[in-house]
């Protein structure tokens, strides 16, 4: 079985530690040939808003923008839960980042009994 | 573990000399697999870092993904990191 992890986040720009060390994680292991998937919930949403990461910068750590930017490059893919989007008003098809997909439960379970391992942030 | 000593890696040439300090994780990880990507399996790769924790990181990183980490060179403020590429 190919390996896989799943990163949860559900903070934003409330705790940028949280918002940026699973990008770390999720860049580093893609560089390592894993698959990797970030799942983005409650306040975690906030960060795939175009132009919002750019303001996180966790000390120690690249700028979230620099790591989305190189997930992205490396195939990454971000998930995101539907039912936060629609109570924080963002809109779907302009705001969020292009390779964030709006998704709902089911869509998380399978991600997450498919993966090796998930962590959740 | 190291795969040659100090003396050994001195005499090496690094096909690719990647500076990558004052980045910080995992962005020298990431300048390394770059790296790793214009050289011919069997060359070696030599990466810059001021970030010490990147020795260890890329040591990882080569074993995880089939290189061969020959070892680190500490100079004035960073480390001097060997991988020889090995797919």
């Amino acid at each position: 079985m190919a390996e896989k992890l799943m990163f949860m986040i559900t903070h934003g720009l409330d705790h940028p530690e949280h918002a940026t060390i699973p990008f770390v994680m999720a860049v580093a292991a893609l560089a390592s040939d894993v698959e990797a998937v970030i799942g983005l919930q409650a306040d975690g949403v906030e960060i795939a808003v175009k132009g919002r990461a750019d303001s996180v910068a966790a000390e120690g750590f690249p700028p979230l923008s620099k790591l989305m930017n190189d997930y992205k490059e490396l195939g990454g893919k971000i998930l995101i839960c539907g039912p936060c989007v629609k109570s924080r008003q963002i809109d779907p098809e302009t705001q969020l980042v292009e390779n964030a997909e709006v998704v709902a439960a089911a869509r998380f379970v399978v991600e997450l009994t498919s993966a090796t391992n998930a962590l959740s942030y | 573990m190291c795969a040659m000593d100090v003396a050994e890696l001195g005499t090496l040439t690094a096909a690719e000399v990647i500076d990558a300090r004052g980045a910080a994780c995992p962005g020298p990880l990431l300048e390394a697999r770059k790296g790793m990507g214009k050289v011919a399996i069997g060359d070696v790769i030599e990466v810059w870092s001021s970030d010490p924790v990147t020795k260890t990181d890329i040591g990882a990183w080569a074993g995880k993904v089939g290189h061969e980490f020959l070892g680190v060179i500490e100079d004035d403020g960073y480390d001097r990191v060997f991988i020889r590429r090995g797919k």
